[in-house]
């Protein structure tokens, strides 16, 4: 491949999943009207809120790790889009592969984890901790089912796993082919994605937000592009892994907004957990599921 | 280049309204209608925040008695500008039923400056809905900057507040020294009652930790 040609891929990979990313946030907030029988927001609101955010007049910064916490939160999804292959554009997904993938996806959690310390406000702390406490809940379940994804396709590359899907035809999909792993990876994806039952971290009345409470203007405007981020390389991840990628754009929004839909319809009907509900449930159901399902393909 | 910069960020801004409700008085009850399903102000881009560092639009509903203005006060300076002040209720125009009560305060703006009232004992969810929409007018057009007058009257406005709450008065933001950074001093922002609050300042010092 040229190398120019792979330089416009890595721009053009983090714009795209920015784009899609707003629109699935957009699709969030018209999904919670429609099941609360509102209207809900117009088309453009998840652009307006990013914009007014960083167009605010005054910002206020707690220091140098609040700032570098923001860019750290931002830049470890961005760095994932690029290992994430979508139709047409590959990027560098054949050297990462998904190892790579997943520590990458662990960056924005600790980035926050930084960037909300500096900020010592007693709710920030305790949504920060709650906010690790649920990644180690949830990265449990999610390494073994990228194991047995992994282990099944024969490769840790996430090109391969997709061709190895398309080949078969749908009777070769993961969901298909691995359907335990599948539940498994969906139970994960709600706990990764934050939202109810699992949403221990924000919980907005009960610890105002977590770690987004001391968050305004541009801080809070790079957490909005960081959900975005973290909706499409959950979605995308989860279309690559068990629904057989995608071999045109039309398939893959559709896909992925389809996989979406089923954590954010759930997340408007469920009142959340505790934090060791949370724990318990995750490190007991997903992870017997999916160790069932590993135990299947081996 | 910059006039439609800015006529970007307002737009959007108009369109993208987080509000920090700050239910003071009987008011509050009048904004759940508004918020959930039969008026559902999302549909105009206001969504309800819970901190005020999030937060565009500061609403007071209703009366503010002397101990919870002070709450209002440390809210209002630790948003990020531009930043809007609703006074729902009549209360918070001229002091409405609670006139004659010795434990309230009277008018909203002469602490802090407002940028729209909506009058009523108590406003019905619709006379909610059209004062936002006038609000997002006016933030439109650009005229929505009263945000401002709080740097550049700032000896007035607090003023106002040592008579209530007594000479003693301060708060964790430095109003000064924020106004002196985005270049907003005007002629009010220092007077005699600054350089009282500078005799009785105390510097912050960081909470004890334990536990
Ligand atoms: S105006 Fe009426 S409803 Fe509103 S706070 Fe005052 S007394 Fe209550």
């Amino acid at each position: 491949m040229m190398l120019s040609e792979l330089l416009l891929e890595l721009v053009l990979m983090p714009l795209v999943a920015f784009l899609v990313g707003l629109m699935m946030v957009l699709w969030m907030r018209r999904l919670g009207a429609r099941i609360q029988r509102r209207v809900g927001p117009p088309l453009l609101q998840p652009l307006y809120d990013v914009i007014k955010l960083f167009g605010k007049e005054t910002q206020i910064s707690h220091g140098i790790l609040h700032d570098i916490g923001i860019v750290m939160a931002m830049g470890g999804y961005i760095a994932a889009e690029t290992l994430l292959p979508v139709p047409g554009m590959d990027g560098i997904a054949a050297y990462g592969g998904i190892i790579t993938l997943t520590y990458l996806m662990m960056i924005p959690s600790l980035g926050l984890a930084l960037g909300v310390g500096q900020c010592a406000n007693p709710n920030g702390s305790i949504g920060i901790s709650r906010a690790l406490t649920a990644m180690l809940a949830y990265d449990i379940p999610f390494v073994i089912v990228v194991f047995g994804v992994a282990y099944h396709a024969g490769s840790a590359n996430l090109i391969e796993i997709i061709d190895a899907q398309q080949q078969a035809g749908v009777r070769g999909w993961g969901i298909f082919e691995m359907p335990l792993l599948a539940i498994a990876g969906l139970i994960t994806l709600q706990g990764s994605l934050g939202k109810q039952p699992f949403e221990v971290y924000v919980a907005p009345a009960e610890i105002a937000t977590g770690p987004m409470v001391e968050m305004g203007g541009k801080y809070l405007g790079g957490l909005f592009v960081m959900q975005a981020f973290q909706f499409y390389t959950t979605a995308v991840l989860y279309t690559a892994l068990f629904l057989g990628g995608a071999e045109s754009w039309t398939a893959l929004l559709l896909k992925s907004f389809l996989v979406l839909t089923i954590p954010l319809s759930l997340a408007y009907l469920f009142p959340r957990y505790r934090i060791e509900d949370l724990v318990r449930l995750l490190w007991k159901w997903p992870v017997m599921i999916g160790l069932l399902g590993v135990a299947f393909v081996l | 280049m910059s006039r439609v910069f800015d006529e970007l960020t307002n737009f959007a801004r108009a369109r993208s309204l987080f509000i920090l409700h700050y239910c003071t008085g009987c008011g509050a009850i009048e904004l759940p209608p508004v918020m959930t399903s039969r008026f559902d102000m999302e549909r105009l881009g206001v969504s309800p925040m819970v901190t005020p560092r999030q937060a565009d639009i500061l609403l007071v509903t209703g009366y503010v008695s002397i101990k919870t203005l002070k709450r209002v006060m440390l809210t209002y300076e630790q948003m990020g500008s531009p930043k809007y002040v609703i006074g729902i209720c009549s209360c918070t125009v001229n002091g409405g039923m609670y006139w004659q009560s010795y434990a309230t305060a009277k008018r909203l703006d002469e602490y802090m400056p407002v940028d729209l009232y909506i009058a009523g004992c108590m406003p019905r969810p619709e006379a909610v809905i059209s004062g936002l929409r006038e609000l997002m007018k006016k933030i439109e057009q650009g005229e929505a900057n009263s945000w401002k007058e709080y740097y550049r009257n700032y000896d007035y406005y607090l003023g106002n507040q040592q008579h209530l709450f007594g000479d003693q008065w301060q708060t964790p933001v430095d109003v000064i020294g924020e106004a002196e950074h985005y270049g907003l001093v005007g002629d009010g922002t220092r007077g005699e009652h600054t350089a009282l609050l500078e005799q009785v300042q105390h510097p912050l010092k960081p909470l004890e930790m334990r536990l």
